[in-house]
């Protein structure tokens, strides 16, 4: 294929401007990576043409910025990965980092539920403890009272006789 | 704009609306003439661009060239919604066919700002596809000419 004759066909600007056929277009991408001639006619096209329309370019209306932003917040798939951007934004003072020592660290938040949950605890386990030992000292006495009754029984059936 | 994409300093509707609003705004504004239709057909192609961004990172060509193909695209279903032309309401692309002959400015004005495709012209004009690849070629090589 002569290469120069194929670029002075206009297809490089056609393309940069969208204006070649699916055909064309097929054509061209396929002989791209073969050609750097071709990709260095396409990349000065492109960098002219990105040169006029910085020299051409008019700010647009106040507000399109903001309708903008909303917009493209309002879809799912945005929305999203709008919102972990977000949270990555917030915490951004956090750096990833390795850790190789063996230890777990926790946020100080667990240091507090953690002297409540022991001072609970200990609490549950001496009043378990105390009525243990209520319940123990309960018993023997419920145990002796039932050896005097057994006993009185005992001595009034015998006086009976 | 790729690695600040990846390393999310800044969002990519803001960076992509930064770099190039103002210049795809006055892309439009060669296709439709009044100003207020082309800050809400901006606002479209912003919110329906920036999602696809991936696609003009795979593609041949530079993001803003990406950016103007596909514009183009969504400028013109537009038009085709709204029945309406594409007008010639700045001069923009035409300022460099400034010395063309009209034919020549009318057949890129045709293929370009409304749409239409080389058969088309061929047939209402009464030329053959050869001849209108011919005028298109011409006035290809003259706006790289009078843009280099």
């Amino acid at each position: 294929m002569n290469i120069e004759l194929y670029m002075q066909s206009g297809i490089v600007e056609s393309y940069a401007l969208g204006l070649a056929t699916p055909e064309e277009v097929d054509e061209f991408e396929q002989l791209l990576p073969h050609f750097p001639e071709l990709k260095e006619a396409l990349s000065d096209f492109e960098y002219h043409l990105e040169l006029f329309s910085i020299d051409h370019e008019i700010p647009p209306p106040p507000g399109v910025r903001v309708k903008i932003e909303e917009r493209i917040r309002e879809m799912p798939d945005v929305r999203r990965a709008y919102r972990r951007g977000y949270y990555r934004r917030q915490h951004a003072e956090y750096v990833r980092a390795e850790v190789t020592d063996p230890y777990i660290r926790v946020h100080k938040v667990w240091r507090t539920w953690f002297i409540i949950f022991c001072i609970v605890s200990k609490i549950f386990l001496g009043l378990a403890i105390y009525y243990f030992v209520e319940y123990r000292h309960a018993q023997g006495e419920v145990l002796q009272l039932q050896r005097q009754l057994d006993k009185t029984q005992g001595a009034s059936g015998g006086a009976g006789k | 704009m790729r690695r600040e994409l990846h390393t999310g300093d800044r969002s990519v509707a803001e960076m992509l609306y930064t770099r190039y609003s103002g210049m795809l705004f006055s892309y439009i504004l060669q296709f439709v003439p009044d100003e207020k239709e082309a800050a809400t057909l901006l606002v479209d192609i912003f919110s329906r661009l920036t999602p696809k961004l991936q696609n003009g990172f795979d593609s041949h060509l530079s993001v803003y060239c990406w950016l103007q193909v596909e514009s183009r695209k969504i400028i013109l279903e537009h038009l085709h919604e709204t029945t309406k032309e594409g007008g010639q309401t700045r001069t923009y692309y035409f300022s460099l066919l400034e010395d063309a002959p009209p034919e020549h400015q009318w057949v890129f004005r045709e293929l370009f700002l409304n749409g239409r495709k080389k058969e088309e012209l061929a047939a209402c004009s009464g030329k053959d596809l050869a001849y209108i690849s011919k005028i298109l070629r011409e006035c290809l090589v003259m706006i790289r000419k009078n843009l280099g």
